[in-house]
């Protein structure tokens, strides 16, 4: 490999290195919610400190917890969760392009640390640098991923450890509505998409005594059928997203 | 619940979430998605996060609460005004939601 290129490989690394720092604390009070309800719901404490590292989506698991406090059957609390995680595997599809080189165990160790802030900053790379080979873009990757992967499992066993010190009148529990409130924000950029928002949103609460607490399942169902709905009724110009 | 369950439920999602990322990867490494896939999926992304802010904002202890928790909703709306202003930033987006949150909660009591 020639010098130059391994250079821009290495300054790729380091790009995503320091990016992923800055934005890092920010999961912090997240982190440690989903550390605390892990072993609120019951969960056994080595399984709750290996569910980060294992799972690595913070929204799968705090709607695992949600649900096993909630005593849903396990099978529910685990397909609950996976719906959760569905949308990864759109993160998957847009790298694929990426890793058309790699063999399968690498493309295998590429997809297992995608989530989607991940996602988000490759997603942002390409549009600053269109021109970027994918070797670099996964060096980038592999920086995000030292930063955010360990940091992700500390914090959450910082809640685990330290959950039941942190006084209720904190309120802490509400980072995550608040998280996912700014990742919202940029997931409705048209019409339809809102209106499956919205569907999603109401579905949710007003199934959520819906029996075998299927209403996670049932609010992504219903916000499909509403956007599918909502592109019918709207002319295709007011669809562009 | 046992260390068996309790394994059983983090392997469990574990393995099945680490399918879903490597599905698409590996089956479309050498060709591209069908397009009716790529879109439903698309429309599933918004649906899911509504949900999860939805239940987090109007239940807690598993049920839902109604107006007592109204200064819940006033911050979710300013953080949301945050957020579409900031671009999603995440930082700004929890750190102005928790303050006003606080901020509401104090005025209602105060009330």
């Amino acid at each position: 490999m020639p010098a130059t290129e391994q250079k821009d490989l290495k300054k790729a690394f380091w790009d995503g290195v320091r990016e992923t720092l800055i934005i890092v604390p920010s999961y912090l009070p997240f982190a440690v919610v989903c550390g605390v309800a892990a072993v609120n719901a019951g969960l056994d404490f080595g399984a709750a400190l290996a569910l980060p590292g294992l799972v690595y989506g913070g929204s799968s698991q705090a709607v695992l917890a949600q649900l096993l406090q909630g005593a849903a059957s396990l099978w529910v609390a685990i397909l609950s969760g996976l719906v959760v995680n569905l949308r990864m595997a759109i993160y998957g599809a847009a790298m694929a392009q990426h890793v058309r080189h790699l063999s399968v165990p690498k493309r295998m160790l590429a997809a297992a640390f995608l989530v989607d802030n991940a996602f988000a900053f490759i997603q942002q790379r390409k549009e600053k640098f269109p021109a970027v080979g994918d070797d670099a873009l996964l060096s980038y990757y592999a920086g995000i991923t030292v930063v955010l992967w360990p940091a992700w499992i500390a914090f959450c066993a910082l809640g685990a450890f330290a959950g039941n010190i942190i006084p209720s009148s904190w309120q802490l529990d509400f980072a995550i509505p608040l998280a996912f409130i700014a990742t919202l924000s940029q997931a409705i950029r048209s019409w339809p998409l809102a209106a499956a928002a919205i569907a999603g949103a109401v579905a949710s609460v007003a199934l959520f005594a819906l029996p075998l607490k299927l209403g996670m399942i049932a609010a992504c169902l219903l916000g499909l059928l509403a956007g599918l709905i909502a592109e019918r009724l709207l002319p295709p110009s007011q669809e562009a997203a | 619940m046992s260390a068996f369950e309790s394994w059983l439920i983090v392997l469990g999602l574990g393995i099945g979430t680490f399918v879903i990322r490597y599905s698409f990867m590996g089956l479309f490494a050498n060709r591209d998605m069908p397009t009716w896939l790529a879109h439903g999926l698309q429309l599933i992304v918004p649906a899911i996060f509504a949900a999860i802010v939805a239940t987090g904002l109007f239940i807690s202890a598993g049920q839902f609460d109604g107006l007592a928790l109204w200064p819940r909703y006033a911050a979710a709306a300013v953080a949301f005004a945050v957020a579409l202003k900031t671009q999603g930033n995440i930082l700004a987006t929890v750190g102005v939601g928790m303050l006003a949150l606080h901020a509401f909660t104090a005025l209602r009591d105060w009330l």
